[in-house]
């Protein structure tokens, strides 16, 4: 009996230490995002992994930042910019801005940043990103130029994402990368506060922070990998915002009376690449055109995604900044088949291979099994390989994936991290090149720096990409956030979740 | 005795040893060991120079040597994710699944074997038939499917317990439990199993008949003879302890080994990979000379093998 | 006596399902029909409702059984065969090649099983068969452990050593007094092992590396389950209680066999 009492009683004690509830939370001013992984590092611009900048860009900021919703350059730790001749650029820089260190913010931790992550020895990831750069020009304290080898208008585009996280030069000469990665500094609006590695990473709020404190005061990052135990917590009130809510579950999170899902169309595209890169029927551009004429997006938006997405007729989404609508592939079975006669093709005796991730993007899976249903109407058999993330990345990068492959890509703000990357024979992830003519529009396109030649030439490549139908074009994601209700914050389409822009309100 | 002690950790040390050619031997399987170690952002141009920089160009005995020499100092090289020493990230996690692991044992050996005994000495009796199905139904339930159960439960419905993380022995409570289950379910029909057996054995029903009392009988002779295919299973099964952790902790983000090693198996992290079986197999090992010890001291017809 | 009953009740009813499963599912398990996804369980032509595609779940739990019992069948008897072969030889020749072949078991059992099996995945790649191959190298060292442990006990008994003492020739006394006597021990750690393969492919499964969809094995449907977990919970509940009806049967019929066999079985 007396072990039975003690039994009771620290069981009480012990599960009193529940976690704090939302409540409690919303009073203290206290945000939990729920998040798949913990930041591969707490360095700016070494690592380019979009979790891992989620988090760190709540300690660093931007040179440029985006519009949220034109998602065009604007000021953030540059106050202006302008095009000195060709290949050079020149930024005036904000004064009065402190890192959380205390150390002042000038034109030397812009060039320490680029001295940085070129230098070889720190293996940075974003050394690709800016190689164009030859040297970073001190002009004065607060007024810095960007010299690069040939003409690169989307300087501007890559200066105005987490790909240039501002460093403190003084702090990264006298402590060193690796001190540094232990206690970040940076001039962001949330202070590093602790990192308990695979647990949670910590922030507070920085009170001095150039554009005025934040509302939240407490950011909080919990490491779940499990989605559905994410989702678990999501529903229990343990956690605030979590991302990639699945369609399906939207109704329940909506019920449940704790959060509610909020929507953004992102930028990031989802689509079928049709390998052109090995002999095969994709080869032949009849058959590419005719298997967009096949294949129903509309009728996969509506019933496998419950109607979230965005369809888009091109490689290049109205989100992109270098967007020109192009016209669709309607679908039309008769067409296809019409095609394939005059490619000389029988559909009933095709036999395609289609490579899928599970998970990995909204459904992929199952958007994969419904186009093999659809393609199977007219008769042609698709064998739908679902692979394990690694396992698709590997397979895509060795070109050993079969006829067709479904991958997504973003976020994509600019045409060139879309059109360089994706058409060109030899590069890592493409499933299309070896066009002469597309290669040469696309080189042209990336140096024009007048808006309006720009602008056209990006237009005349996207009509081209379009008749070339290297993929299928499927649409931009909708990603779904669970936000809790006493949080009022908007997602945005370049997936950036920034919790300055976020209030607690208690409810 | 010393003898014994000795010759067993001589072959342990051979264990280890083994077990790093082996994991050696596993990589270069692939045919190409150098994908493996490649940060995902390579370009295919790149390939070649990473090859020649990472030494896979020499002969294997060259890297086999230059790998043994560096596992002995502990430079299992750098993780590609997290761009840290690959040891020093698993050895961080080691103590998280070791905590779990104990919780597990822990209340395996207050509940699993006294219900396994009970089981065995009221055998036929109601206490055994529902022994025996809360056992068999413990083996049965997959663990991952217990642990989402759990949490929909306790933290969704009744919010009587967190999601996961650490914090807590709230927040130790279900994810030991599921590691628990199946260990448990194990060794307590076992238990039964061997004491029944034990029981019946000539001696005990000489010792009874002698007039010794039955708990003398059971406690003494039964169950010291019962014990060894016990914590022969019981040896066996703590490894399996350490890799069943993998699904607890995926389940209820708890920040262990388990958890790492497949993340690490997800994202072809290979220098982590390597790291974790190391130190995996030598904390095995070590657990595994303890239960050959105990083993030698408790039945010395087995001591001379 | 009841508890054997129910365990080959049990398990004959899964092998009937897996031998039945295209006449007594309701409809093609890869057929997907979008307007009828997610049904509850009761709709009509679905009793166990239907997934998010559209595919009847029923249908999906009697083939997964053929998958189950598949996989179940295949590594318990490559792993029975090749660990007790094992176990049996280096229990009975106490030379140094016995005791070099238990330490690489035992490097082999120093890696966790499950991320053993993962890890020979990862590299061999995923698949039905792939799967068989990984949990067999993973498994077959339970059996040689335990079998040498038993062989090793039964040798010093008196009735083998009276053959022995008779002159009994080493292959005689191997396979025709310690083989029978460890036999019973080999059949209930292979009915023991049939459900710890079936769940540990699902668990396999779950993490992402095993049997991949649209194939429909219990262990995948699991794992798709999860994310329509709290709005369909027929997803989750289904093939899980067929994961735990198979391995209680199969468990309990291993059970009522020892107890026939051999009551005093240590295992």
């Amino acid at each position: 009996m007396r072990v039975l009492t003690t039994i009771i009683t620290v069981l009480a004690i012990v599960l009193g230490a529940v976690p704090a509830s939302a409540q409690d939370r919303a009073a203290r001013k206290e945000i939990v995002i729920g998040i798949a992984a913990e930041p591969r590092t707490m360095l700016a611009v070494t690592i380019v992994d979009l979790t891992t900048n989620t988090q760190i860009e709540h300690i660093y900021d931007r040179l440029l930042d985006r519009d949220a919703k034109t998602l065009k350059p604007k000021p953030m730790l540059a106050t202006a910019w302008k095009v000195v001749n060709d290949t050079t650029w020149e930024f005036t820089l904000r004064q009065g801005v402190k890192f959380h260190n205390g150390e002042p913010f000038t034109a030397q931790s812009v060039k320490a940043t680029m001295d940085y992550l070129q230098d070889p020895a720190h293996k940075s990831h974003y050394a690709a990103y800016w190689k164009a750069v030859k040297e970073v020009q001190i002009v004065n304290d607060y007024t810095v130029r960007f010299v690069t080898d040939k003409p690169w208008p989307a300087l501007i585009d890559r200066a105005s994402l987490t790909d240039f996280l501002v460093m403190p030069a003084k702090a990264l000469k006298e402590l060193g990368p690796e001190k540094l990665a232990q206690r970040p500094i940076g001039t962001g609006p949330f202070r590093f506060v602790e990192w308990k590695r695979d647990e949670r990473l910590v922030m507070e709020r920085n009170p001095d922070y150039w554009a005025g404190p934040a509302d939240v005061g407490r950011v909080t990052f919990r490491f779940i990998p499990e989605f559905s135990a994410r989702l678990a917590a999501m529903l229990s009130g343990e956690i605030d915002i979590m991302k990639d809510v699945p369609p399906h579950v939207v109704d329940a999170v909506d019920r449940s009376g704790r959060a509610k899902v909020r929507t953004a169309v992102s930028s990031r595209i989802n689509y079928v690449a049709l390998v052109t890169l090995k002999p095969g029927p994709m080869q032949d551009l009849r058959v590419r055109r005719a298997m967009n004429h096949a294949v129903d997006v509309d009728e996969l938006i509506a019933k496998v995604l419950q109607g979230r997405a965005s369809k888009i007729c091109g490689p290049l989404s109205p989100a992109n900044v270098d967007y020109a609508p192009v016209e669709c592939y309607r679908y039309d079975p008769a067409r296809a088949q019409a095609l394939f006669k005059e490619a000389g093709v029988d559909p009933t005796k095709l036999q395609l291979t289609l490579d899928t991730p599970s998970g990995r993007y909204p459904l992929d899976k199952d958007v994969s099994l419904a186009i093999a249903a659809q393609l199977q109407r007219l008769g042609i058999k698709v064998n739908v390989v679902v692979n394990e993330w690694g396992t698709h990345l590997d397979k895509v990068k060795n070109r050993t994936t079969g006829d067709m492959f479904f991958l997504g890509w973003g976020p994509a703000i600019f045409g060139q991290t879309v059109v360089e990357p994706l058409f060109k024979a030899d590069q890592t992830y493409s499933s299309y090149g070896n066009n002469k003519v597309l290669d040469d529009k696309i080189a042209r396109a990336i140096t024009i720096v007048d808006p309006k030649g720009r602008a056209a030439a990006y237009a005349e490549l996207q009509k081209l990409v379009h008749d070339e139908a290297p993929w299928i074009f499927l649409w931009q994601q909708h990603d779904l956030y669970g936000v809790a209700n006493h949080v009022e914050w908007s997602p945005r389409a370049d997936e950036k979740v920034w919790m300055y822009d976020a209030k607690v309100v208690a409810r | 005795m010393r003898v014994y002690v000795l010759s067993r950790l001589a072959q342990a040390a051979l264990v280890v040893f083994l077990s790093l050619t082996a994991v050696f031997g596993l990589v270069r399987l692939t045919g190409d060991p150098v994908l493996l170690f490649m940060p995902t952002d390579i370009q295919a141009k790149d390939v070649e120079e990473f090859r020649q920089r990472l030494g896979f160009n020499d002969p294997l005995t060259v890297q086999y040597g230059r790998f043994l020499g560096r596992a002995v100092r502990g430079d299992f090289g750098e993780s590609l994710r997290y761009k840290r020493a690959a040891l020093s990230l698993v050895l961080e996690r080691l103590p998280a699944t070791l905590l779990l692991a104990a919780v597990a044992v822990g209340l395996t050996l207050v509940v699993a074997v006294p219900l396994g005994v009970i089981s065995a000495v009221r055998r036929g009796t109601l206490v055994d038939h529902l022994g025996t199905l809360a056992a068999v139904l413990g083996q049965a339930v997959p663990g991952f499917w217990l642990g989402l159960m759990l949490i929909y439960v306790f933290s969704v419905q009744l919010r009587w317990l967190p999601t996961g993380g650490t914090g807590g022995l709230a927040h130790l409570v279900m994810p030991s439990l599921v590691l628990t289950a199946f260990f448990a379910a194990r060794i307590a029909r076992l238990t039964r199993s061997t004491v029944l057996d034990a029981l019946g054995e000539d001696y005990v029903l000489t010792a009874r008949a002698k007039g010794l009392a039955a708990t003398r009988v059971i406690g003494k002779h039964a169950l010291r003879n019962a014990a060894i295919p016990v914590i022969t299973l019981a040896g066996l099964e703590i490894g399996q302890l350490l890799g069943g952790a993998v699904i607890a902790e995926t389940i209820f983000a708890w920040p262990g080994l388990g958890r790492l090693t497949v993340q690490a198996l997800l994202n072809r992290d290979f220098p982590v990979v390597l790291a974790a079986v190391f130190v995996t197999s030598v904390t095995y090992t070590l657990i595994n000379l303890l239960v050959d010890l105990t083993y030698g001291w408790l039945d010395p017809r087995v001591r001379v093998a | 006596m009841t508890r054997g009953v129910t365990g080959v009740v049990l398990t004959l009813a899964v092998v009937v399902a897996a031998i039945a499963a295209p006449w007594l599912a309701p409809s093609d398990p890869a057929r997907t029909d979008f307007a009828l996804g997610l049904r509850p369980p009761g709709t009509p032509g679905h009793p166990l409702g239907t997934d998010q595609l559209g595919r009847d779940v029923l249908a999906r739990v009697l083939h997964g059984a053929r998958l189950a019992l598949f996989i179940g069948v295949c590594t318990v008897v490559t792993t029975a065969i090749v660990g007790g072969l094992v176990g049996l030889l280096t229990g009975f020749v106490e030379r140094w090649p016995s005791a070099a072949i238990m330490r690489l078991a035992d490097v082999q059992l120093s890696f966790p099983f499950i991320l053993l099996a993962m890890t020979i995945n990862v590299i061999v790649g995923l698949g039905l068969r792939n799967i068989i191959l990984s949990l067999s190298a993973a498994g077959w060292v339970v059996y040689a452990r335990v079998v040498r442990g038993e062989v090793l006990t039964v040798k010093e008994r008196d009735f083998v050593r009276a053959a022995a003492a008779l002159g009994a020739g080493r292959a005689r006394l191997l396979f025709r007094h310690v083989l029978p006597n460890v036999a019973p021990s080999i059949v209930v750690v292979a009915s023991l092992q049939f459900s710890q393969f079936v769940v540990a492919e699902a668990a396999i499964s779950f993490l992402g590396f095993g049997v991949q969809p649209p194939t429909p094995a219990w262990g995948s449907m699991l794992a798709e389950s999860r994310d329509f977990l709290y709005v369909a919970w027929w997803l989750a509940a289904f093939p899980g209680a067929a994961l735990a009806m198979t391995a209680l049967g199969v468990n309990l019929l291993g059970d009522w066999l020892r107890d026939t066999l051999d009551p005093k079985l240590r295992v």
